[in-house]
């Protein structure tokens, strides 16, 4: 039992603005009230929101830890020692997975999605996520390069939805995830990728695995619609790409990943340029869509993504370490490490196209933050990302510090005044987040809420306002007292039910033995261990 | 935490996954006798047989000191005593045994302060340096075998170490190259359409060459290369696709090995797998990157983990007379390090977990002899390509799994610190 009293609480998601009220924990959730004697966290002159909800990130999986096994200078100069309650660690940008609980705890945020799952991996998936404390996860199953898959889209559509519903089941998984639809597959074949939606990929193209699978996860009624990696990422001129994505997912929801890296003009091959204004006004004037930015912060970044091509053309950028691993029938994966400069043309123009997404947005509920961690840039970065958002000095300060032509070629300088404001930030960084994972007990701080709730200090400076949170409530229980983290138990996995067909396991036993070297029987996650325990959030089906 | 063991007295076959090699070959059938023991296996290879053999075998006390049966707790006692008091102690082993068991002897080794190392006596983990310093490309057995055109075996004798993978690969097959790389005919290379004899020394020289000819970069004036080398260098550069697979030694080997690799993926499709021995290999090293941040031996001494490649490898840190007191899990060091290694192993304090009886268990002050991880516990392995295989409990056994023992062994040391503290 617990009353946070006195707080300016932001709860967007309640109509709640600043308003100075208690907030009243019992029993794990959010309560009404708790009697006078409860326990109390005088929080007057702080400012209470509900926990953070990080809707993509990297944080668990064998890509994440190929490229934690990469880094051994960035985790030397950066250990976490063990204490009677934690365990030692390390950190950088991929931080171990005690570490990256931890810190993420010590930043407010009590929700975070691993982005990219390829399915046969969901046991090492899974293990990693027992492995990271204190915070909630869920992760996304990747389908878009998915050769079994793409067999039913071909020859028996109408199963395809069973497909999507049976992946899930299999691996504890909660979402879908396209990432480059027929591109990876096709880099797997000998090095080549899709340019548009239309190219042919062993008799089926982007668009077709983007139409089937969108509508098999609308027709599920997941709860977080299909997640979006587009074709062409990173290529100039790709801003094309998107919208014709958008426009065949017309009719279904759909969420795109890191909208920054799918935002760009110009020509391949060429210079790019911003795009981001047309992308915003599409998406402000579709409200079944949505995105998070990918904004890129500058400094040390990890790119690691199931978009392998993609990192090849990294690899020849830097020069430097490069992981490929495909992944049979499903995936493919790669690994850069990567320093984003100020200085150069095409970080700086990434870094602006990120500010314009954020500061033309029209709906926060529908454009949140994410640095698409550690791919931008790691998730402690978000501390910056706010102060960039609601301090224009400091963000006008920052601008002329980056390349002026890449500047020039958005429309920051164009009186770009904007200021996020708390309730603002309360949206993109927490409920905005959890009503587009359709999380209803994250988020927010009404009655029957889980009891996760972030309470700051009130500073100036927003950036060290929000680095260091001066408590932290998961679940009800202490995590953060005073800025120290002195509770580390596990968090909880959020899992998708999603019913169907039994008669599907017989169809994909067919096209098992011949695609995969794991037997069948052994493909599905049945380790209780690594399943329970989960807390099940049900499809609403929709037909 | 396990699932409930199979009721004793049924003898319909049951799933098993194998960990006589890396490859975890999960379509294995245990059919058990009336009294829960080993009846028969099926699609078993002969290093398949002698695993389940080993560990089905008749196994002395649960615990034992000094040689000697004592009760389980006094043994639990005696070994967090040991450990306990060590001011440096080491962890070795893992490869053996499931991810769940090694989460827990990491956790342990953190606990007293412990040098930990992954890489298992069969140098499973030589290639992690040069993975390190570059990077790699590689893929799953599935994709190698649907997709690769051309597959190179570099210093390796599957036929010998995995004897199910050309089965799995479906090797040899129509359209597709199988090119042996070793210093002598091999069972493998009898298999292989070509075979490229390289004494051991010259790999790097050999790999340096390919790298020249894949590259089509002017070599050094001296002696044309290989005709060999030239004709291997054409086939890689001409398919769509391909895979190296490998055993190779050392670390300038391992870089040389993926420099090329990363040439020829400017060309080409070309992935490189190490052909890791132990079942678990890939598990002990991807569990301790997890939860590090490396995936080579760490020493916890300091209070969180320290990495030094080479330093802190079982065998150097041994050599030197650095450990006063080891922790051996699921493996048999004493047969299997270097002489002068082996030698301190045996001089010091020394607690054995395995399912097997073996020589390293047989000189441990204290010895455990658990439920055999595979075959009567259940969990979790990382295949060579890293993927994760159920590893199944198709027997029922009363001892108690290592990653329990550990658990318990765990529990006893921390409380212990606690007292200190």
């Amino acid at each position: 039992m617990l009353r946070i009293a006195g707080g300016r609480v932001y709860d967007p998601a309640n109509g709640v603005a600043g308003e100075e009220r208690d907030v009243c924990l019992d029993g794990g959730k959010v309560v009404d009230d708790v009697p006078a004697h409860a326990p109390r966290i005088d929080a007057r002159g702080m400012v209470v929101m509900p926990g953070g909800v990080d809707i993509h990130a990297h944080i668990a999986g064998p890509k994440v830890n190929a490229a934690r096994r990469l880094a051994p200078e960035e985790h030397r100069a950066d250990v976490v020692d063990r204490t009677a309650i934690l365990r030692s660690g390390t950190g950088g940008t991929v931080p171990s997975t005690f570490v990256t609980g931890y810190r993420y705890a010590l930043l407010g945020y009590t929700t975070v999605v691993e982005a990219a799952t390829p399915p046969l991996a969901a046991r090492h998936v899974l293990a990693e996520l027992r492995d990271t404390p204190v915070i909630d996860s869920l992760f996304l199953v990747l389908m878009g390069n998915n050769l079994a898959l793409f067999d039913l889209i071909r020859r028996d559509p109408a199963r395809v939805r069973d497909a999507v519903a049976w992946w899930l089941e299999a691996t504890g998984g909660y979402g879908v995830k396209l990432v480059n639809p027929g591109g990876v597959e096709r880099w797997k074949h000998g090095n080549g990728n899709v340019t548009s939606l239309d190219d042919d990929v062993v008799g089926i193209t982007p668009r077709r695995v983007l139409d089937a699978i969108a509508t098999a996860v609308h027709d599920l009624g997941l709860p977080h619609p299909v997640h979006v990696h587009c074709n062409n990422l990173g290529v100039a001129g790709n801003y094309r790409t998107t919208l014709d994505t958008l426009r065949t997912l017309e009719g279904r929801r759909a969420h795109l990943a890191h909208l920054q890296f799918h935002a760009y003009g110009g020509r391949a091959g060429g210079r790019p340029r911003s795009r981001a204004p047309e992308l915003a006004e599409y998406l402000g004037a579709h409200p079944e869509l949505s995105a998070d930015v990918g904004q890129v912060m500058f400094g040390p970044a990890t790119t690691m993504t199931a978009d392998a091509p993609v990192s090849a053309i990294l690899r020849d950028v830097t020069g430097g370490k490069w992981v490929n691993a495909d992944t049979e029938v499903e995936t493919g994966c790669g690994i850069v490490p990567f320093t984003y400069r100020e200085k150069n043309y095409v970080h700086a123009l990434q870094w602006g196209i990120g500010l314009e997404l954020f500061l033309l947005s029209r709906d926060p509920w529908r454009t949140v933050l994410s640095t698409d961690h550690p791919n931008g840039g790691s998730f402690l970065s978000y501390p910056k990302l706010i102060r960039l958002l609601m301090d224009r000095e400091f963000r006008n300060e920052q601008l002329r510090r980056a390349n002026q032509r890449a500047i020039r070629s958005t429309v920051l300088l164009d009186d770009l005044d904007r200021e996020y404001t708390l309730e603002e930030i309360a949206i993109i960084t927490r409920a905005g987040p959890a009503r587009l994972l359709g999380l209803r007990d994250k988020g927010h701080l009404g009655v029957g809420a889980d009891a996760d709730v972030t309470i700051y200090d009130e500073r100036a400076d927003r950036e060290e306002m929000f680095a260091a949170p001066r408590h932290v409530l998961k679940a009800g229980r202490a995590i953060v007292r005073d800025g120290e983290l002195v509770e580390a138990g596990a968090g909880e996995l959020l899992r998708v039910a999603a019913p169907y067909d039994d008669a599907i396991d017989d169809v994909l036993r067919d096209r098992f033995e011949e695609r995969y070297s794991v037997q069948f029987d052994s493909y599905p996650v049945s380790e209780p261990w690594l399943l329970e325990p989960a807390r099940r959030v049900p499809a609403r089906p929709t037909s | 935490m396990p699932p409930p063991e199979p009721a004793a007295g049924t003898t319909e076959g049951r799933r098993a996954t194998c960990g006589g090699c890396g490859l975890a070959c999960d379509d294995i059938t245990v059919v058990p006798r009336g009294d829960g023991g080993l009846e028969r296996l099926e699609r078993t290879c002969p290093l398949g047989d002698a695993w389940f053999a080993e560990r089905t075998a008749p196994a002395p006390p649960v615990a034992r000191v000094d040689g000697a049966e004592v009760a389980l707790e006094h043994a639990l006692d005696e070994a967090a005593a040991i450990l306990g008091a060590a001011r440096a102690p080491l962890v070795y082993g893992l490869g053996g045994t499931t991810c769940e068991t090694q989460r827990a002897a990491v956790a342990l080794a953190e606990t007293i302060g412990a040098v930990i190392d992954p890489a298992g006596p069969l140098l499973d983990g030589a290639a992690g340096l040069a993975y390190q310093t570059l990077g790699a490309s590689t893929a799953t057995l599935g994709d190698i075998r649907d997709r690769a055109e051309v597959v190179v075996v570099w210093r390796a004798d599957p036929a010998v170490t995995h004897p199910r993978l050309f089965e799995r690969l479906r090797l040899p097959g129509e359209h597709r190259e199988l090119v042996v790389v070793d210093e002598r005919r091999t069972a493998t290379a009898e298999q292989a359409g070509v075979f490229l004899e390289l004494p051991a020394e010259r790999d790097v020289e050999a790999l340096w060459t390919l790298r020249a000819l894949v590259r089509e970069a002017p070599l050094a004036r001296g002696p044309a290369p290989d005709p060999g080398l030239a004709d291997l260098a054409a086939r890689l550069r001409g398919c769509a696709n391909g895979a190296i697979l490998h055993r190779v030694r050392g670390h300038v080997e391992a870089l040389a090995l993926h420099s090329l690799v990363r040439d020829l993926a400017r060309i080409t499709h070309v992935v490189a797998l190490l052909l890791r021995r132990e079942v678990n290999a890939a598990g002990a090293e991807d569990v301790l990157a997890w939860q590090t941040g490396y995936p080579t031996a760490v020493s916890f001494a300091p209070g969180h983990p320290r990495s030094a490649p080479g330093e802190l490898n079982a065998a150097a840190v041994l050599a030197r007379g650095d450990a006063d007191a080891a922790l051996v899990v699921a493996s048999d060091p004493l047969e299997q390090l270097p002489p002068d290694a082996a030698e301190q192993l045996r001089a010091i304090p020394l607690v054995c977990v395995d399912a097997r009886d073996t020589a390293t268990a047989r000189a441990a002050r204290v010895a455990f002899t658990t439920a055999a991880p595979g075959v009567h516990r259940a969990g979790v392995v990382h295949r060579l390509d890293g993927v994760p295989v159920p590893f199944r409990a198709p027997l029922a056994s009363s001892r108690p799994g290592d990653d329990e023992l550990l658990a318990a062994l765990a529990g006893r040391l921390a409380a212990a610190r606690e007292a200190v503290a």
